[in-house]
C-alpha cells in the first residue's frame, strides 16, 4: 500500500480522523500539547487532592493527602509484596482474558459458519450476556474458593461475552462481493476464513480485546477484594480491615496506573495488529 | 501477527489446562499433610499464626496453611465444599448455619470476651459529646453493627435490656466495620458497634464507649470458634485430633504471650504499630464456654434470629 490510497481512504470516511503520513491540520496544533496537557491536569489533580484534607474538607484521618498516599506507595513499592500482588493481579488477567479470546474467536467463527446454529443460540446468549460477572462470586465461592480460578470464572464470563458479540459482528460484516471474488479465484473455506473473513473481523475483534483488557482488571480486582483470591484487591481488603487509611489509598492508585498501563499497551498493540487498517492508519495522534 | 496470536493461543489453552489441571495435593514433599484452613485477616487468629511460626502444626505432621478470605462470606462455603479442612467464624454464624441443616461442628473455641467493662475487644461507642450515657438510652436510635441478625446486634440488644431499655426500639444498620469511624465522626449513625482494631482506632479518635456488649451478654463469652465439616473429620479423625490440639497448644501460647501476639499481627495486619499497642486483645481459652453460648443461644431465639431453639449439642459434635 502507498501513502496516496492511505490518504484517499481517510478522505472517503470522514468519521475517522483525517491525516496520516504528512500529519496535516490538527495533528500538528493539539499532538504536541497533548502530553503536556496530561501533565497538567495530574498535577491539578495531585494538587486538589493534597488541599482537601488539609482545608480540612474532609478529616485526614479518611482521606490523607495525596503526598502521605504515594509516599505509602513508594514505600511499599520497595517491599516484595507489592509485586508479588502485582504479579497475581496481571496473571489473573492475562490469563482470563486469554481463555476468553480463546474460546470467543473459536466459538464466534465457528458461529459465523454455521448460521443456524447461531440462530439457535442466540436467545441463550442474550439472556446469558446481561448477568453481571459479580453475581457469579457465590458460584466462584463454592466451586474454587479463594484460588486463582475464582478470579478466572469472573473474568472468562464477562471478557468471553465483550469479544465473542464483536467477532459475531465481524463475521456478519465481511463484504460479499469479496467473499465471491474469494470464490469466484477457488479459495476454499479455510483460505477464505484466513483472507476473507479474518481480515474483516481483526478490527471489530481488537476492540472486542480492548474493552475486553480493561473489563478483565475490574474483575481480577473485585474478585480479589471480595472473594479474597490474591492480589491487589486482596491487599486492600486487608489494608481496609486493618484500618490503614493511606495503604488503602496507595493501593487504590497502584490499580489505576496499573490500568493506564494496560490501556496504552493494549492500544500499541492494536495499532501493531491493525497497522494496515484504515481507522488506525487515519489516526493523528501518534 | 500470525505467530502472535498463535503463540497467545497456544499459552492460553496451555495455561488453561494447568489451571484446571491443579489440584490441591494432600501431601507435600516433606511427609507433612497439607491442611487448609480459611481465615479473616483480624486480631482474633493471631493464635494460628503463631502456631504456624512456633511449629506446633509442624511437629504434628501438619502443614497448616493459612487462606485469608477478606471478608470471611468465602469461609463457610468453602468449609462445606472442601475447599478448607477448617475455617475460624463467630458462634452466632455456626449456630445459623447449623439450624440450616449444614454439617458443620466446632473443632476449638476461637476468642472469648475479656470479661471487663470497658476494657473488651469490642464495645458500642457514641460521640464524646452525645448526650447518649449508657446503652438504656439508645433506644429509639440507629446503630451500625458490621452483621444484621448476627452476633453484634444480638449482644448490643442485651446490652440495652441489661441496660433497662427496650431492645426492640434499637435501629440496626449495617455498616463494614472499616467504615465505622467515619460513619461516628459524621453523625450518620447515633452509635456503632465495632471491635479491634476499629475500636482502638474509635477510642483513639476521642470517642466515648458505652457498653461492652459480650461482657454485657455473658462475661466468659465465647465470641468465636474454629470448625471442620463433619464428613472431613469422618475422613480422617486422627488428623483432626492433630490439628485439634495444635489449635490448642497455639491457644494456649497466644495466652500466655501477649507480646508475641501483638507482634504477630503486624505480620498479616497492616494495622498501624500505634494501634497495635493500644489493642485490647481478646482472651484465647481453647474450651468453648457452653453456658455461654447456651446464653447466646436463647437470646437468638428471643430475637428471632432462628425459629426454634438451636441444637447446640450437634454444634458441638460427638466429641466429648
Amino acid at each position: 500500500m502507498t501513502e496516496t490510497t492511505t490518504q484517499g481512504t481517510a478522505r472517503e470516511r470522514p468519521e475517522a480522523p483525517a491525516g496520516a503520513g504528512g500529519r496535516p491540520r490538527g495533528a500538528a496544533r493539539t499532538g504536541p500539547n497533548k502530553p503536556l496537557l496530561g501533565a497538567v491536569g495530574i498535577v491539578a489533580f495531585l494538587g486538589m487532592w493534597e488541599a482537601v484534607p488539609h482545608l480540612g474538607l474532609v478529616s485526614e484521618r479518611f482521606l490523607p493527602p495525596a503526598s502521605t498516599v504515594l509516599a505509602a506507595l513508594a514505600q511499599r513499592a520497595t517491599t516484595p509484596g507489592l509485586w508479588i500482588a502485582v504479579g497475581d493481579t496481571l496473571i489473573g488477567w492475562g490469563l482470563g482474558l486469554a481463555i476468553a479470546f480463546v474460546a470467543a474467536v473459536l466459538l464466534g467463527f465457528a458461529m459465523g459458519a454455521l448460521p443456524r446454529v447461531r440462530a439457535f443460540t442466540n436467545s441463550t446468549v442474550d439472556f446469558l450476556r446481561p448477568i453481571p460477572s459479580v453475581a457469579l462470586i457465590p458460584l466462584a465461592i463454592l466451586l474454587y474458593g479463594t484460588d486463582l480460578r475464582s478470579t478466572l470464572l469472573l473474568v472468562v464470563y464477562a471478557c468471553f461475552w465483550l469479544i465473542y458479540i464483536q467477532v459475531l459482528y465481524g463475521v456478519a460484516d465481511v463484504d460479499p462481493v469479496a467473499e465471491q471474488t474469494a470464490r469466484s479465484y477457488g479459495l476454499g473455506r479455510l483460505a477464505r476464513i484466513r483472507y476473507v473473513v479474518w481480515p474483516t473481523t481483526l478490527p471489530y475483534l481488537m476492540t472486542g480485546v480492548r474493552l475486553a483488557a480493561a473489563v478483565a482488571l475490574i474483575l481480577a480486582i473485585t474478585a480479589q477484594l471480595i472473594i479474597g483470591s490474591p492480589g491487589i484487591g486482596q491487599e486492600i481488603a486487608v489494608a481496609q480491615s486493618s484500618g490503614a487509611v493511606s495503604s488503602v489509598y496507595a493501593l487504590i492508585v497502584a490499580t489505576g496506573a496499573l490500568g493506564v498501563l494496560i490501556n496504552i499497551g493494549v492500544r500499541v498493540l492494536e495499532r501493531r495488529v491493525l497497522r494496515w487498517h484504515t481507522s488506525v492508519r487515519g489516526e493523528a495522534t501518534a | 501477527m500470525r505467530r502472535t496470536l498463535a503463540a497467545l493461543t497456544t499459552g492460553a489453552v496451555l495455561l488453561a489446562a494447568t489451571a484446571c489441571g491443579s489440584q490441591e495435593a494432600d501431601s507435600d514433599s516433606g511427609g507433612l499433610t497439607t491442611v487448609t484452613a480459611g481465615v479473616i485477616p483480624i486480631v482474633d487468629v493471631a493464635p494460628v499464626y503463631l502456631g504456624v511460626e512456633q511449629g506446633f502444626f509442624e511437629e504434628r505432621g501438619i502443614d497448616l496453611r493459612l487462606e485469608s478470605s477478606s471478608g470471611g462470606a468465602a469461609i463457610v462455603p468453602g468449609v462445606i465444599s472442601g475447599e478448607f479442612d477448617l475455617g475460624f467464624s463467630n458462634i452466632v454464624s455456626l449456630i445459623v448455619a447449623r439450624g440450616q441443616g449444614l454439617p458443620l461442628t466446632t473443632l476449638t473455641n476461637g476468642v472469648t470476651t475479656t470479661g471487663e467493662q470497658g476494657a473488651d475487644m469490642g464495645g458500642v461507642f457514641v460521640q464524646d459529646d452525645s448526650s447518649i450515657q449508657d446503652a438504656g438510652d439508645l433506644e429509639g436510635l440507629t446503630v451500625a453493627s458490621n452483621n444484621l441478625k448476627n452476633i453484634g446486634d444480638t449482644t448490643v440488644r442485651q446490652s440495652v435490656r441489661v441496660a433497662g431499655g427496650d431492645p426492640s426500639s434499637v435501629k440496626f444498620v449495617e455498616l463494614p466495620f472499616p467504615d465505622m469511624p467515619a460513619a461516628l465522626d459524621s453523625g450518620q449513625v447515633d452509635a456503632v458497634w465495632a471491635v479491634e482494631p476499629f475500636a482502638s482506632i474509635i477510642r483513639q479518635a476521642g470517642h466515648r464507649e458505652i457498653a461492652s456488649n459480650f461482657v454485657d451478654t455473658h462475661p466468659e463469652l465465647s465470641v468465636a470458634a474454629y470448625f471442620a465439616s463433619e464428613q472431613r473429620q469422618a475422613e480422617d479423625p486422627e488428623l483432626f485430633a492433630d490439628v485439634t490440639a495444635a489449635l490448642e497448644e497455639s491457644m494456649a501460647y497466644a495466652q500466655d504471650n501477649p507480646d508475641e501476639v501483638r507482634r504477630t499481627i503486624s505480620t498479616y495486619t497492616e494495622i498501624d504499630q500505634g494501634v497495635i499497642d493500644e489493642l485490647v486483645l481478646p482472651r484465647f481459652p481453647s474450651e468453648i464456654n457452653r453456658e455461654s453460648v447456651r446464653t447466646l443461644a436463647d437470646l437468638m431465639v428471643t430475637d428471632g434470629l432462628v425459629d426454634s431453639e438451636p441444637d447446640l449439642d450437634a454444634l458441638y459434635g460427638a466429641k466429648e
